[in-house]
């Protein structure tokens, strides 16, 4: 990758939900750029089949299924805004 | 034991250096053994958790994280949060939402990040335990250019539960502290498996006791890119070690040179998700303007209150991992975070540490932050960023000083291993001499 | 016509999938904690009845298990999502490539999963106005999505078969489809090369009328002459059409990663090790071919409740098939609201003495149904057995203390209990059969002499 197009970085926004300035758009770009193209020396890493999400092992951690409230969730809903118990939120369309 | 809590010389500390985003006004009455403070990305009630970031600002966790609360439960009274870059994001806190830490030696320089504050608190208050957290060196980073003892636990020694997430297979909670007896004595109090956190689960139990012998390596890969003052001294440091009767070998570790992309690629991609959660609603900053379509309410939120870095790290981690580029990235970066691994147990092989100065300069200047572009920042994390991203504990002791300004070596472990680094500090501290910055009384 | 689904159903769990929230919130927004609102700092934790459940399911449809899986996470932003990340699976679910035999056809199973539900949006305000009202109960609620092959051939038989999936895993993990609107299914059909997808359709009867009006819209456009458009319908239920999907400003990426809170699980031997119950259908076979009875009345008998084929299965060790399948479908299906209780605690021995009596004819046709009902009657009020009966005992005992030249009497003469039954009897106004009445009076008796 030598150059990051531009409506690339407009996509990776939109997806991000940033809105970006066109001036911004160019900063950011450009940085993007310069960071991915440090990244290229990736290419020349030897690779591995599998892969582990954790750097050391992680597994089979489970808990058993038993409900309980610990911390009430009135109190929770009162840093809320809420409406009739409901927590408000934006239009849908 | 109640120790004597100065709020007035605490009041004057912060005005002057600003380690604190966040403080306690009043002593309570309760009494405590120990007082620490806990960087402001670490939860604990009674106190906002704003991570350094305006898109939290309110945000009143309503629990305490678990190393904040085995802390109080062992008689700690916490004094305060501690200022950091916006959500770890950056290598000097001046990344900040809430104030930028001053270099406790040089107030005109900055304390290293992301845990600034929590380093410039560990030395500027008397027998002051602060709580860190590290995601690629925000422990070793600030410890070293404060002059700071830094200790970094193994990925998975402290529980993460309540710690707000910057990335979930990298971050660690840990201790800095001038003194080494301090890391000794609260490090077996943060550290054991948590049911809240599955990553605590799965870990040895910390025996400080087990101490690894033979000779130390020093990464040639390690020793480019310093600056002449840095390798004089780190030279000096490994100089003293020898004569100390400690073995020292230079080594290769060529796959070092892949750790900065691939810890920048996960570190970011998984950022990317963990910053979705912040939107206007349910907490933090509140938008409340509804007629807006969710998108706009999203975007408008998110655009406003991250900082410029933020957005920087959103938009690098979200690339990383979209249709198209995820192979070449992010899986790539999971893959060569193996062949690190592999390369470190390598050489523990026949080695009880790697060694190597902790960053490649001293403190920098404020005015010299400014002109630093995010690639040269990235960079200057190389020597901190491969145990990071292997999960390896890793301790920073200052080893020297240069033109009054602290230098930092970082020692490296295999996992679980940490007694071996608190073994090395004990030794170190016999034969260095740490200095106080004036400014602490 | 080729028909593909994505099933989504509830596990019948008591907490969610990552915390341990109650599953039967209510009110809005009771049953939730920093975990399944997202706050800054907190984490999930897997709930093992889950995996247990998903485990079984995969087993169910033969899927291979995967020995080594862990969860991902799916970045979208919707104000239902708490978190703006759905924890799903991705590369590696709890099973693949199964297969599911559905009237004789081998329906392939393409991948079975766990994921969290996201909360309930309510919406109000005027239309096109609408703001969104938010209930986070539902938000990591564990469910399991099952995606097939595109093998089903109709959209009846796309429902049939998810009907007849629905009520084995109801029987094999307890599944709880309250009603069939709770069950949530994504659909695609191709008749021509294109496949066309429709999200997120209710409960089946709205499954078979989406997917028949799809058939029928792309039929039109193909004899039209015109191409079919690969796209994402929705279904609109008051109209009962497809329609495209909102034009979305722009597809989403979901950017998948993995869910390193988690880790990773290694199921492999587990699977191996869990043992499923037989199903309705394979039992129904069994039983039709073992009992000797048509096979679809041993489907209706199966699909009823397994408590009901269990006592069909004990009833036709005492008396002949005929003779149990009379009373089954009978007077004991038809009380069957009060008795189920009654057999699930003793098992059915009340109602088998029943029917063996009958079928030995110590006792008449019309005995036996009174009997019956009053085994229902007395037991569904979870009172003991009808000869232990403590308002009885204590009446015969007060009898028996006030008469002690009764129990003098019975000594020598069988007769004279005859006393205390009429007395009984006349008390309880015919409550309890005489039998049980004799029988109690014997006991009782016993222990005084
Ligand atoms: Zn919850």
């Amino acid at each position: 990758m030598s150059s990051l197009e531009k409506e690339t970085v407009v996509r990776v926004a939109r997806v991000a939900r940033l809105r970006l300035s066109e001036e911004e758009l160019a900063k950011y770009g450009k940085d993007l750029e310069e960071i991915l193209d440090s990244f290229e020396v990736l290419n020349s890493a030897p690779s591995s089949e599998s892969y582990d999400f954790n750097p050391i092992p992680v597994m089979d951690v489970l808990r058993e299924d038993e409900p309980f409230i610990d911390i009430d969730p009135e109190e929770l809903m009162k840093a809320m805004d809420t409406y009739e118990g409901y927590v408000r939120g934006p239009k849908l369309s | 034991m109640t120790p004597k809590v100065d709020i007035e010389a605490m009041r004057r500390t912060n005005e002057r250096f600003e380690p604190f985003c966040e403080m306690i006004s009043v002593v309570p009455d309760e009494d405590h053994e120990f007082t620490f403070s806990a960087k402001d990305n670490l939860c604990a009630k009674g106190f906002q958790a704003r991570a350094g970031s305006r898109i939290l600002e309110g945000y009143r966790p309503p629990f305490d994280a678990t190393p904040i609360w085995k802390m109080r439960a062992a008689g700690g009274l916490l004094l305060g949060k501690t200022n950091m870059d916006e959500f770890g994001f950056g290598t000097f806190s001046t990344n900040s939402g809430y104030g930028i830490p001053k270099n406790p030696f040089d107030p005109t320089r900055a304390c290293g990040g992301s845990s600034g504050g929590a380093a410039c608190a560990a030395a500027l208050l008397p027998g002051h335990v602060a709580l860190g957290v590290s995601t690629g060196g925000s422990i070793s980073c600030p410890s070293s250019f404060c002059g700071v003892i830094g200790m970094t636990p193994t990925y998975g020694r402290v529980s993460r539960y309540g710690l707000i997430d910057y990335g979930n297979s990298l971050d660690k909670v840990g201790l800095i502290s001038r003194s080494i007896s301090d890391i000794e004595r609260f490090l077996p109090v943060i550290s054991g498996s948590d049911p809240k956190d599955p990553t605590s689960c799965c870990q040895p139990r910390l025996d400080l006791s087990k101490v690894r012998k033979g000779p130390m390596a020093v990464p040639k890969e390690c020793l480019e890119g310093l600056t002449p003052d840095v390798a004089r001294t780190f030279d000096d440091a490994v100089q003293t070690l020898k004569e100390g009767g400690t073995e020292v070998d230079v080594v290769s570790m060529p796959s070092l040179k892949y750790a900065m992309p691939a810890y920048y690629v996960l570190a970011t991609t998984e950022a990317s998700t963990n910053l979705a959660r912040y939107c206007g609603m349910r907490f933090g900053v509140a938008e409340r303007e509804y007629a807006q379509h969710f998108n706009d309410f999203f975007s408008k939120t998110r655009s406003e209150s991250f900082g410029d870095e933020a957005k920087r790290r959103i938009l690098l981690g979200t690339f990383c991992r979209m249709v198209g580029f995820r192979d070449k990235y992010y899986l790539k970066a999971l893959s060569v975070r193996q062949g690190i691994t592999k390369e470190y147990l390598d050489v523990f092989k026949d080695h009880s540490m790697v060694l190597s100065p902790t960053m490649p300069f001293i403190a920098p200047k404020f005015d010299e932050i400014a002109s630093m572009r995010p690639l040269e920042m990235y960079s200057a994390d190389f020597l901190t960023i491969p145990p990071n991203l292997t999960g390896l504990p890793h301790i920073s002791l200052p080893c020297g000083y240069h033109s009054g300004m602290p230098i930092g070596m970082q020692a490296v472990a295999p996992h679980w291993e940490e007694g071996t680094l608190i073994d090395l500090g004990k030794r170190w501290g016999t034969t260095f001499a740490y200095k106080v910055p004036e400014a602490c009384q | 016509m080729r028909i593909g689904l994505e099933v989504h159903l509830q596990l019948p769990t008591r907490s969610k999938l990552f915390c341990s929230c109650p599953t039967n919130g209510d009110a809005p927004n009771t049953s939730v904690c920093p975990t399944c609102l997202g706050l800054p700092g907190s984490k999930p934790v897997l709930n093992r009845k889950a995996l247990e459940l998903g485990i079984m399911i995969a087993k169910f449809l033969d899927c291979r298990i995967n020995d080594r899986i862990w969860f991902s996470r799916k970045t979208y932003f919707y104000p239902d999502l708490p978190k703006h990340f759905q924890i799903t699976q991705y590369e590696s679910p709890v099973g693949n490539d199964g297969h599911y035999e559905h009237e004789g056809k081998r329906i392939g199973i393409w991948r079975v999963h766990i994921e969290e539900d996201p909360g309930r949006i309510k919406r109000v305000g005027r239309s096109g106005e609408e703001v969104s009202l938010i209930d986070y109960n539902r938000s990591g609620i564990p469910l399991v999505e099952i995606v097939t092959a595109p093998d089903l051939e109709s959209p009846e038989q796309a429902r049939a078969f998810i009907d007849q999936l629905v009520t084995e895993l109801r029987y094999l993990v307890g599944i709880n489809v309250q009603d069939e609107t709770s069950v949530r299914v994504d659909a695609n059909l191709s008749i021509g090369e294109e496949r066309v997808e429709v999200k997120n359709v209710q409960g089946l009867k709205n499954l078979e009328r989406a997917l028949r009006y799809e058939a029928t819209r792309q039929t039109k456009v193909l004899d039209a002459g015109k191409r079919i458009v690969r796209e994402t319908r929705r279904y609109d239920e008051e109209r009962k059409i497809t329609l495209p999907a909102r034009e979305k400003e722009f597809e989403e990426d979901y950017g998948y990663i993995g869910e390193p809170d988690l880790g990773e699980y290694h199921i492999g031997q587990w699977a191996r090790e869990t043992v499923l119950k037989e199903t309705p259908f394979a039992r129904a076979e069994r039983m039709s071919a073992e009992l000797d009875i048509p096979r679809q009345t041993a489907r209706q008998v199966v699909l009823t409740s397994g408590s009901l084929a269990d006592l069909l299965e004990k009833l036709c060790k005492e008396v002949p098939s005929e003779k149990a399948l009379q009373w089954l479908l009978g007077p004991i299906s038809s009380n069957w609201g009060a008795l189920e209780k009654v057999i699930d605690a003793d098992g059915g021995a009340c109602v088998i003495d029943i029917v063996k009596a009958d079928a030995s004819g110590s006792i008449t046709d019309s005995e036996a149904k009174i009997r019956l009902q009053k085994c229902a009657g007395v037991k569904s009020e979870g009172t003991p057995a009808c000869a232990s009966n403590p308002d009885m005992i204590s009446m015969v005992n007060s009898f028996l203390d006030a008469h002690p030249e009764v129990v003098k009497d019975l000594r020598n003469n069988a007769k004279a209990a005859n006393s205390v039954i009429g007395h009984v009897m006349k008390e309880t106004k015919g409550q309890y059969s005489s039998k049980d009445i004799v029988e109690c009076v014997k006991k009782e008796i016993s222990k005084r002499v």
